[in-house]
């Protein structure tokens, strides 16, 4: 072998190798999100709000998709909002609360 | 590539499945949420394994709420389409704030005492900053404590 095979070899391999280890890693970083986009306890939470429904239909409204990440109180008809109003608050509904 | 513009196909099947017709114009703002695409689906999954499973309707609020929390969160419960076989689960992250509310027959699948257990587990995540794993293991705990429907 030649000193140029050798070299080739010994020092051209392992370094490539190292390339695509380091170049999958910064992909793998990418693809995950990133740091920015986590809640971190004690910090502001300044995310849109988002509301999560197993099917989208199951909202009154039948908006559906409007329920994606509305404001604060996501968009209700008017006519939903006056029977809210009017509706006797539901009784009897239960749950438990928490804080952190 | 930049990540953050809001790309609609993941966030679509997340938001509630398939709706192909959702073409509103506007994107879809999940992904400007704190979950990461992974989550959402995660997020997405534990939903719909927990409404199959039950036949209840669960549904993960998280985002700011209004004093009196208690009440705000019963407003957007009582938005649902069957507020009585509903589950809400309501998070603020600002307010450090979970409230779980069940419907007048989910509280007979979901006993108070039930609902608190799975929110002290919720909390101890979200404690940790762990959003979605909270989440996600809180509705598996209230879809098992109601059992089949």
């Amino acid at each position: 072998m030649s000193v140029t095979e050798t070299s080739l070899i010994f020092v051209g391999i392992p370094a490539a190798i190292m390339l695509v280890i380091v170049g999958l890693v910064f992909a793998g970083n990418r693809g995950s999100g990133g740091p920015a986009k986590r809640y971190r306890p004690g910090r502001r939470f300044d995310f849109t709000p988002v509301w999560f429904l197993g099917r989208p239909e199951q909202l009154a409204d039948s908006a559906g998709t409007a329920l994606a990440a509305g404001a604060q109180a996501p968009a209700l008809t008017s006519r939903k909002q006056e029977q809210a109003g009017v509706e006797a608050p539901a009784g009897g509904t239960g749950g438990a609360s928490d804080r952190w | 590539m930049s990540r953050r513009r809001p790309v609609e196909p993941e966030a679509q099947v997340t938001v509630g499945e398939m709706q192909p017709e959702a073409g509103t114009g506007t994107p879809p703002q999940v992904l400007d949420g704190p979950f990461s695409t992974r989550q959402l689906l995660r997020i997405d999954e534990a939903l719909r394994l927990a409404d199959q499973g039950t036949g209840l309707v669960f549904s993960v609020y998280v985002g700011g709420l209004d004093e009196p929390i208690r009440e705000h969160a019963e407003r957007l419960h009582r938005q649902l389409a069957e507020p009585d076989k509903s589950v809400l689960l309501a998070v603020s992250p600002n307010q450090r704030r979970l409230e779980i509310i069940t419907g007048k027959y989910a509280r007979k699948r979901i006993p108070d005492t039930y609902a608190k257990l799975a929110a002290l587990s919720m909390v101890a995540a979200f404690g940790g900053g762990d959003l979605a794993g909270g989440i996600i293991n809180g509705l598996d705990q209230l879809a098992s404590h109601a059992g089949k429907g």
